[in-house]
C-alpha cells in the first residue's frame, strides 16, 4: 500500500505491523468506539443486522485464508457451518452440554472434517477440490437431516440461549459485544497468521504449489494446516448461529450459504483482510437493500411473493459485474479512492505508455 | 524497397511493463527469400517471432515501439489466428503438435487461409511427398514420435495452413546433424516448389547460412549485424562465436577477454 | 428388471448431463457450475415455445432447442469471453454467480410453480410395458434414445469432422490452436453451444417425464460427480462414470434409504477422488496443469 511521501520505514518490523501510521492507529481507535456506541443508539433491526455481520465477518474471515491466501476452492462452507451448527444442536439436545463445552466442541469437529476434507487437497487441485468440498457439503447435511428426522424434530433442533453460570446470553445487546468479540478475534488472529511463516507460505502456495515446493515449504503440510484453520473457524461461526438463533435446521445451510460466502470473497476483494469484512458487510445487508429497493421502485405485481428470486437475481448480477469489471473486489476501489486522496494534488497520468 | 514481403521496423517488446526484451530490431524479407535470423539464448529471437505471429498478447508482453509490416498492412497487434489467415504461419520451438492426436488429425486440424482452388487433400497429400516418414504414421498419435517426427509434423501442419511464409524457430534444436541438414533440403525443396518464403531463426548458424539468402544477427535485443551468408560466414565474430574454429586457437581465458570488448562494425 | 430400467434411465439422464460438463471442460478447463440451471432455462424455453406454437409440437421442440443453443452461445459471449485468460477460479465463480442470477430470473419470468411442458405440447407420458412386470415411461424411453444418439454423435463430431478435431485441438494446446488459425473464441462458443444444447435437451426431457421446479438444479449438480467419476476430459468416461454413479444411487435407495438420493453421487465420488483422483478415463497429468 503506498503512503504519502515522508514517511520511510527503517527496519523491517515495520513491515509487519499492523497499526503503522499514528493516522491509522488513530482511525481503527475512532472505529473501535463507535462501535462499541452502537448498540446503545440502534434499533433492534439495526442491532440484529449487526450481530449477522458480525457472524458473517467470522466466516469471511475463514474462507478469505482458505482461498483468498491459500488459494484452495472451497464449496462446502455452508456444509461446515452446518457442522458447526449441528454439533452444538445434538450435544445440547442429547447430554443437554453448556455453551463452553459445545463452543470448543464444534471447533475440533470443524478441525477433523478439516483433516478429512483436506487430505484429497493433498492429491487434486482447482476443480476437483472444489467438488469434493461440495460432497463434503451434501453429507453434512445429508446427516444433519438424518438426525433431525430420526430423532423426530421434523422441523429443526431448539437451542435454549447459552448460559456461563448464572448468566445467560440473551439480550441482543450482549450478543453484540459477544459476537463483536469473536469477529474481532477471528481478524485478529488471521491478521497475525498472514504475517506469520504459515501466512507466507499459503501466499507462496497460491502463487504456484511447484515452485513453493522447491522453495522447501511443506506444501501438504501447510495446505492441511489451511483447511483445518478455516474449517474450526467457519465451524465456530456455525456454532454462534445456531446459539443466536436458537434453533438448527438442515435447511438453513442450503448451497446458496455457501454461494454467500464465496461472494462476500469475491465482492470484498481476493487476498485481503479487509476484503472479507467489506464484502461480509455488503453481502449481509444486499437482500434488505434490495427489499428497500423493490418498495420504492415499481415492480410488477407477480414480483410481491419472489422476493427471494429478485435477491437471487440481483445477487448473481453484482457478483458478475464485480467478477468483470472490478477483479480487486470493494477493496480495490477502497484503494483506489485512498491513493487518489493520498496523491491529491500531485496525481497524474502514469508515465509508462504500457499502462 | 517495395516488394519486402515483411518489414520489422524498431521493434520494441515489452514483458510485463518492465521487461524489454527487444528493443530495436529492424529486418526485412523479400518474397521467396530464406532469411536467417541468428543469435544466442536470450538475444530476442523468439520474441521478435513472436511479435510478428501474434503471440506477443498471450504472455503479457506488448510491442511498444516499432512496427511489423506485412505485404504494407500492419499486424503488430492482430491475434495468432489473423496473422495465419494472413498467410504467416509458424512453427513454434517446442509443443509444436498436437499430442493426443493422430498425425492425420493434426494435419486437418488447421484452418488454412483462403486461397482460391484450395484443395485440403492434395496439400495434405503434398505434406506426406514432402515427408514421406509422415505417411507411414499417419494413424500413430503425435505424442509417441521422435523429435525429428515432430519437426517434420510441426512443419507439415503449418503447410496445412497454406502459408506464404514460415517461421520456423530452431529447427536444429535436439536433433541429429543429419536430421537437421535434411530439413534444411526440405525447405529448399517447399520454397523452390511453393514458393513460400521462409525466416529461420537458428542458434546454429552454420545449418542456416548453408541454405539462406540473407542473415540477420541479434544479440541483446538488437540487430548487430546483417548481410549476405558469404559475408557473414567470412566475419570474425561470427566464424569466432557461431560457427566455431575461427583462425587460430585461442584459451578460453582469451575469449572471455575478447567477447568483452567485441566490436560489431566489420 | 425394472431396478435395472430404473439405472439406466437415470445412468442416461446423468449422461446426457455430463456432455456438457465434458464439453466445456475439455476445451476450455472449466467447470460450469450453471448447468443446472441453463437446462432448466432450457426447459423453460420449450415452456414457453409450447405455449406460443400451441398445435405444432415438433416445431415448438425445434425451436426451444434452437435457442438453447443460442443461450450457449450468448453465456460465452457475454460472461464467459472475458474470463479466458483468467485463473480457473475466476472462471468457476462466474459459473456459479450466472447460476444465481439464472435461478432468481426464472423464478421472476416463470414463477416458482410446478410446470408440465409435455400437457402444453398435447402428449402424455404414458407408460411402456417391458416383459412381464417392468415398465418405462415413453419420455425416459425416448431419453435413453436420445443419450445414445448424443453420445454417439459427438464420438463422430470429435472425431472425424474437422470442427470436432479442432476442438480437440484448442482443448490440447490453445496457443499452438490458435496460431495454428483456429479461432478460440468459435471453438469456446462452439462448445458452449453444444452443453447448452445437451443440457437444455436434457432439461426438457427430464421436465417432461416428471415435473419441471427447482429439483432439476440439485439433478444438475448430482451428475457433477459422475463426470468426474469418468475423469472430466473423456465421454466414454462420463457414460461409464454415469452407469457406475445411477447404479449406486438407485441400489442405495432401494436397499437402504430414499432420503440417501442426494447424498449417493457424492458417496461415490468421495470413493473414486481417494482411490483414483483423475477419474477412470482422464488423463492422469490433466491434474498438475490445473
Amino acid at each position: 500500500m503506498p503512503s504519502a511521501s515522508g514517511y520511510f520505514r527503517t527496519h523491517y518490523g515495520e513491515d509487519t505491523r499492523l497499526l503503522d501510521t499514528r493516522t491509522k492507529r488513530v482511525c481503527y481507535a475512532l472505529l473501535v468506539v463507535i462501535l462499541v456506541a452502537l448498540p446503545f443508539v440502534a434499533s433492534a433491526f439495526l442491532l440484529d443486522l449487526a450481530n449477522q455481520v458480525y457472524l458473517a465477518i467470522i466466516g469471511a474471515v475463514a474462507l478469505m485464508l482458505l482461498t483468498g491466501y491459500a488459494g484452495q476452492i472451497s464449496l462446502g462452507h455452508a456444509g461446515l457451518m452446518a457442522a458447526g451448527a449441528f454439533t452444538a444442536g445434538i450435544l445440547f439436545k442429547e447430554v443437554n452440554a453448556p455453551f463452553w463445552i459445545t463452543l470448543p466442541a464444534s471447533g475440533l469437529v470443524g478441525a477433523t472434517i478439516g483433516v478429512i476434507f483436506g487430505l484429497p487437497s493433498l492429491r487434486l487441485r482447482g476443480l476437483y477440490l472444489a467438488v469434493s468440498t461440495l460432497a463434503l457439503h451434501f453429507i453434512v447435511i445429508y446427516a444433519g437431516g438424518e438426525y433431525e428426522t430420526k430423532r423426530g424434530f421434523s422441523t429443526g433442533v431448539i437451542i435454549a440461549p447459552p448460559r456461563i453460570g448464572s448468566w445467560t446470553l440473551e439480550d441482543p445487546i450482549a450478543w453484540y459485544f459477544v459476537l463483536g468479540l469473536f469477529a474481532a478475534a477471528a481478524l485478529l488472529f488471521g491478521l497475525n497468521l498472514l504475517r506469520s511463516r504459515t501466512g507466507r507460505a499459503w501466499r507462496a502456495i497460491r502463487g504456484r504449489e511447484t515452485v513453493a515446493e522447491a522453495l522447501g515449504i511443506p506444501v501438504a503440510r501447510y495446505k492441511l494446516a489451511a483447511f483445518v484453520v478455516s474449517s474450526m473457524m467457519t465451524s465456530v461461526a456455525g456454532c454462534l448461529f445456531a446459539y443466536y438463533r436458537g434453533f438448527v435446521s438442515a435447511e438453513a445451510f442450503s448451497l446458496f450459504l455457501t454461494i454467500q460466502y464465496v461472494a462476500m470473497v469475491i465482492i470484498g476483494g481476493i487476498g485481503s483482510m479487509l476484503g472479507a469484512v467489506l464484502g461480509a458487510v455488503f453481502v449481509v445487508l444486499f437482500p434488505y437493500a434490495i427489499e428497500a429497493l423493490t418498495q420504492v421502485l415499481p415492480t410488477p405485481a407477480a414480483w410481491a411473493n419472489a422476493v427471494f428470486a429478485i435477491n437471487y437475481a440481483a445477487f448473481g448480477l453484482v457478483m458478475i459485474l464485480f467478477l468483470l469489471f472490478e477483479p480487486q473486489g470493494l477493496v480495490g476501489i477502497w484503494r483506489r479512492i485512498q491513493n487518489y486522496f493520498l496523491l491529491w494534488p500531485f496525481k497524474q497520468a502514469p508515465l509508462s505508455k504500457g499502462r | 524497397m517495395a516488394d519486402a514481403l515483411l518489414v520489422v521496423e524498431q521493434l520494441e517488446v515489452v514483458y510485463q511493463r518492465v521487461i524489454t526484451a527487444v528493443q530495436g530490431v529492424s529486418l526485412r524479407v523479400e518474397k521467396g527469400q530464406i532469411v536467417a535470423l541468428l543469435g544466442t539464448n536470450g538475444a530476442g529471437k523468439t520474441t521478435t517471432l513472436r511479435a510478428i505471429s501474434g503471440f506477443i498478447g498471450m504472455d503479457d508482453a506488448r510491442v511498444t515501439e516499432g512496427t511489423v509490416t506485412y505485404k504494407g498492412e500492419r499486424i503488430e497487434n492482430l491475434p495468432p489466428h489473423g496473422v495465419t489467415s494472413l498467410g504467416i504461419v509458424l512453427v513454434p520451438e517446442r509443443q509444436k503438435v498436437f499430442e493426443n492426436l493422430t498425425v492425420a488429425e493434426n494435419l486437418d486440424a488447421n484452418v488454412a487461409r483462403v486461397v482460391k482452388g484450395f484443395d485440403r487433400k492434395r496439400l495434405a497429400a503434398s505434406v506426406y511427398e514432402y515427408f514421406p516418414a509422415l505417411a507411414r504414421l499417419r494413424s500413430r498419435e503425435a505424442g509417441y514420435l521422435s523429435g525429428g517426427e515432430r519437426q517434420m509434423l510441426g512443419i507439415g501442419a503449418a503447410l496445412m495452413c497454406a502459408p506464404e511464409m514460415l517461421l520456423v524457430d530452431e529447427l536444429s534444436l535436439g536433433l541429429s546433424p543429419i536430421m537437421v541438414s535434411e530439413l534444411m533440403q526440405r525447405l529448399l525443396a517447399i520454397r523452390r516448389e511453393l514458393g513460400t518464403t521462409i525466416l529461420l531463426v537458428e542458434q546454429n548458424a552454420q545449418v542456416a547460412l548453408d541454405i539462406a539468402d540473407y542473415g540477420y544477427v541479434i544479440e541483446n535485443g538488437r540487430i548487430v549485424l546483417d548481410g549476405t551468408p558469404e559475408r557473414l560466414s567470412s566475419h570474425q565474430d561470427i566464424k569466432e562465436f557461431y560457427l566455431g574454429g575461427g583462425s587460430t586457437r585461442r584459451s578460453y581465458r582469451d575469449v572471455k577477454q575478447y567477447r568483452r570488448s567485441r566490436r560489431w562494425y566489420g | 428388471m425394472q431396478l435395472t430400467i430404473n439405472i439406466v434411465v437415470l445412468a442416461a439422464i446423468y449422461a446426457l448431463i455430463c456432455c456438457g460438463y465434458v464439453l466445456i471442460y475439455r476445451v476450455s478447463r472449466v467447470m460450469s457450475l450453471a448447468h443446472g440451471e441453463l437446462m432448466m432455462l432450457g426447459a423453460y424455453g420449450l415452456f414457453a415455445t409450447a405455449g406460443t406454437f400451441s398445435g405444432h409440437p415438433l416445431i415448438a421442440i425445434a425451436v426451444a432447442a434452437v435457442l438453447a443453443t443460442m443461450v450457449g452461445v450468448l453465456v460465452y459471449v457475454a460472461l464467459m469471453r472475458s474470463m479466458t485468460g483468467e485463473a480457473v477460479l475466476a472462471a468457476v465463480l462466474a459459473t456459479i454467480a450466472l447460476g444465481i442470477f439464472l435461478r432468481g430470473a426464472m423464478v421472476l419470468v416463470w414463477s416458482a410453480q410446478e410446470q408440465h411442458p409435455i400437457r402444453l405440447l398435447g402428449w402424455t407420458n404414458s407408460a411402456v410395458s417391458i416383459g412381464e412386470t417392468a415398465r418405462i415411461s415413453a419420455a425416459a424411453l425416448v431419453l435413453v434414445v436420445v443419450t445414445a444418439l448424443a453420445y454417439l454423435s459427438l464420438y463422430f463430431f470429435l472425431k472425424y469432422t474437422v470442427w470436432g478435431i479442432r476442438m480437440r485441438a484448442a482443448g490440447q494446446n490453445p496457443l499452438l490452436a490458435a496460431q495454428r488459425g483456429i479461432g478460440l473464441h468459435g471453438i469456446y462458443a462452439l462448445a458452449w453451444a453444444l452443453a447448452t444444447f445437451t443440457g437444455g435437451i436434457a432439461g426438457m426431457l427430464i421436465a417432461s417425464d416428471t415435473a419441471l421446479d427447482q429439483t432439476m438444479i440439485i439433478i444438475g449438480l448430482k451428475a457433477f460427480p459422475a463426470a468426474l467419476v469418468g475423469g472430466l476430459d473423456s465421454l466414454l468416461g462420463a457414460l461409464i462414470g454415469s452407469l457406475i454413479v445411477a447404479a449406486a444411487e438407485v441400489l442405495m435407495i432401494h436397499y437402504i434409504d430414499p432420503l440417501l438420493a442426494d447424498v449417493v453421487p457424492f458417496f461415490v465420488l468421495l470413493v473414486f477422488l481417494i482411490v483414483r483422483p483423475w477419474g477412470l478415463y482422464g488423463s492422469k497429468e490433466e491434474l498438475d496443469r490445473v
